[in-house]
């Protein structure tokens, strides 16, 4: 049952875009114009081996880094014509994060990481916050957790307080990089299990790179990727995701 | 900001190591700070005091009276009526006591010293039993006619006792030499150099000596509630006694006898008035207090570029290790300035912290010292004028001090602050360390 609203304009839009980077007087280039469109409510991994350009794509998206041609629109606002402050603020509305390595706050509770980034939006009240980060957490399984630190918590828990911080925001996109590689792989399967029934709740577009053919088989479209460049693009039917899930 | 005053504190616990180097680092300059203000304050305070008991008031209302263009006495004639318009332009003075101003040589049967003789009213002066510590005599009995109150110095070089009759021989007003003889009531403990050239004697007798009537002394000595009102005070008094017709000298920041060979070479007779603050009055004793507070001027400079040099290593390396954790805030929407001031206020809640607890510290180290009575050495008593040390708790000046060095210990926090909030999300994220 796929969820993707494809007849949408893109929350997404890559379009020519290529990065270079320069080491020394070395110009290595990490995307080579890339053309990608991402619809609204779509659950999309990002697959290929290292150094294929995955995360570098991210970035872009994630508006944490900026492309060296071409154009990078998210949510209809074309990146190149945004000021610092401004794609902060893009970052911090429309945006969520989930990272390999958690890069969870140490020092903040479970409770306080999650409800962080709505501090920094300033929009909701003490109460309604406060309403918001326990649903999500009670969504994540985490209710009973609030109060511990990041330490007290196991990898499988962390990944999971990190989920909830990036939705807690209700973003259009998530963007998730290698959310599974610091995890064992029921757990692996657990966090993309729970991300999906997100993406279905929340109708939110994730986009997750990943190596593992395990969690891709969830996705309802796989961009493979191979020396900076696009090689594959492929929507996939409910039927055929359940059958590589099952096998 | 809540939060992230919360993360800074947590931050600063976390590292509890770092922070109780750096914290007592800070707590330990912010202590020696208070403790040396509080001995300046007592040495400022103990030198106000001794100085204005002994020989000025907060403001003295003196002045020369000239015979001849070149014969000049420290004389102010009619000075009721000087004090009329002193009531009347400060109706809050306090105090003013008529003081007899001289200059003269006092020979014993064994030895002489030249010395400024103070003429008091002991009667109406009961301050000056507080600074005064009679060693032999009694203090009262200046009150009798030809009697002098030396000190104890003066008395060894003078080699006489209580009871002995020494001669003060001195210009009159009008130039001529005159004579007296007096007896020895009381000898005082040193007070520093106070006690190396005053003595004191009943106004009356010198009146009497230096032949100037009963409506002339030597300078009228005010003492005021406010003693920071001093400035303003001063020009009110100048003004008044202009405006009632008096010729008022210039105002020149020194002791009244630094000023006898100028006036004597100025082309003038009669009555001229010389309002001076106390603190002119004993300019030539003000570098104590100056070489002390530029000593702890100097002393908390390079401490405060130690510690912030301190701060600012430490803060590079703290940088350092939460640069992942500066990416991704960043990365969820955090904006430069806030990662700024999240820094920044770490700096600043570990010098609040450290400084109040220095702050404690320092006056509890003064206050002991205080109560333990700490004699002053005879040679820094010349310049102290003290015979114990005295600290003084200056709230204002601790506020200040703690101020500037939590101040500057912030500002130092700003360099590596803005370097963390420049980093690139990216940058940070990828950072490995």
């Amino acid at each position: 049952m796929p969820n993707a609203d494809t007849s949408a304009s893109p929350i997404v839009s890559i379009v020519n875009v290529s990065k270079e980077y320069t080491l020394g007087e070395t110009v290595v280039p990490a995307l080579r114009d890339i053309n990608l469109s991402v619809a609204p409510s779509e659950f999309i991994s990002i697959a290929g081996p290292s150094g294929s350009g995955k995360t570098t794509l991210l970035n872009l998206i994630g508006c944490v880094d900026t492309a060296t041609t071409g154009q990078v629109i998210i949510a209809g606002q074309d990146t190149r014509n945004l000021s610092e402050r401004q794609l902060t603020e893009l970052r911090l509305h429309t945006i969520g994060f989930i990272f390999q390595s958690f890069n969870l706050v140490p020092v903040l509770s479970v409770f306080e990481n999650v409800e962080f980034p709505l501090l920094l939006q300033r929009k909701l009240g003490s109460a309604e916050r406060k309403q918001r980060v326990m649903d999500l957490l009670t969504k994540v399984g985490l209710a009973d957790r609030a109060k511990h630190r990041p330490s007290e918590l196991s990898g499988g828990q962390r990944q999971r307080v990190a989920i909830a911080r990036a939705l807690v925001t209700r973003p259009k996109i998530v963007l998730a990089d290698e959310p599974t590689a610091n995890l064992d792989s029921k757990t692996g399967e657990n966090i993309i299990d729970l991300m999906k029934e997100m993406n279905q709740i929340e109708k939110t577009t994730f986009i997750f790179s990943t190596h593992d053919a395990k969690v891709m088989a969830h996705a309802n479209s796989i961009i493979r990727m191979a020396d900076g460049k696009i090689v594959e693009d492929a929507k996939r039917s409910t039927k055929s995701r359940d059958q590589e899930i099952r096998a | 900001m809540l939060q992230l005053f919360l993360i800074a504190l947590r931050n600063l616990a976390q590292h509890s190591k770092r922070t109780l180097l750096l914290g007592g680092a800070i707590a330990g300059v912010t202590a020696l700070l208070v403790f040396l203000q509080c001995l300046s304050s007592g040495i400022h305070e103990t030198m106000l005091e001794s100085a204005t008991t002994l020989s000025t008031g907060h403001i003295n209302v003196a002045g020369f009276y000239k015979v001849t263009a070149g014969q000049s006495a420290p004389v102010v004639t009619q000075y009721r009526k000087l004090e009329e318009v002193v009531r009347r332009t400060l109706p809050d003075v306090e105090f003013i006591a008529p003081r007899g101003r001289g200059w003269g040589k006092l020979i014993s049967d064994k030895g002489s010293l030249q010395a400024a003789t103070g003429g008091i009213d002991i009667a109406q002066e009961p301050g000056f039993r507080r600074v005064v510590r009679v060693a032999q005599g009694n203090l009262d009995d200046l009150a009798q006619p030809n009697t002098i109150l030396i000190f104890k110095e003066q008395a060894k070089k003078l080699e006489v006792n209580i009871g002995d009759v020494i001669v003060l021989s001195t210009q009159t007003a009008r130039g001529t030499n005159n004579t007296i003889d007096l007896r020895v009531v009381a000898i005082a403990e040193d007070v520093g150099f106070m006690s190396m050239w005053n003595v004191y004697m009943p106004i009356e007798s010198l009146r009497r000596l230096t032949q100037i009537n009963d409506e002339s002394t030597g300078a009228l000595h005010l003492y005021i509630k406010d003693i920071n009102q001093i400035p303003r005070d001063m020009d009110l008094l100048r003004e008044a006694f202009i405006a009632a017709g008096y010729k008022v000298m210039d105002r020149e920041a020194k002791a009244f006898w630094m000023k006898f060979e100028s006036v004597n070479r100025e082309d003038w007779t009669g009555q001229k008035l010389d309002l001076t603050t106390w603190e002119e009055e004993m300019s030539f004793l003000k570098w104590t207090v100056a070489a002390i507070d530029g000593l702890m001027y100097i002393l908390i400079v390079v401490l405060l570029i130690i510690i912030a040099i301190g701060i600012m290593n430490s803060l590079w390396i703290a940088i350092r290790e939460r640069t992942r954790e500066i990416g991704t805030l960043r990365a969820i929407g955090m904006q430069r300035r806030r990662v700024l001031a999240m820094f920044v206020i770490e700096a600043f809640t570990l010098s609040v912290l450290a400084t109040f607890v220095g702050a404690l510290i320092g006056a509890a180290l003064a206050g002991l010292l205080n109560a333990a009575q700490i004699p002053v050495p005879t040679g820094a008593r010349m310049f102290l004028l003290a015979h114990t040390l005295k600290f003084t708790l200056d709230l204002h000046g601790i506020f200040n001090g703690m101020a500037v060095i939590t101040g500057c210990t912030t500002l130092i926090a700003i360099i590596p602050s803005i370097h963390a909030a420049r980093l690139k999300p990216v940058t940070a994220m990828q950072h490995i360390g």
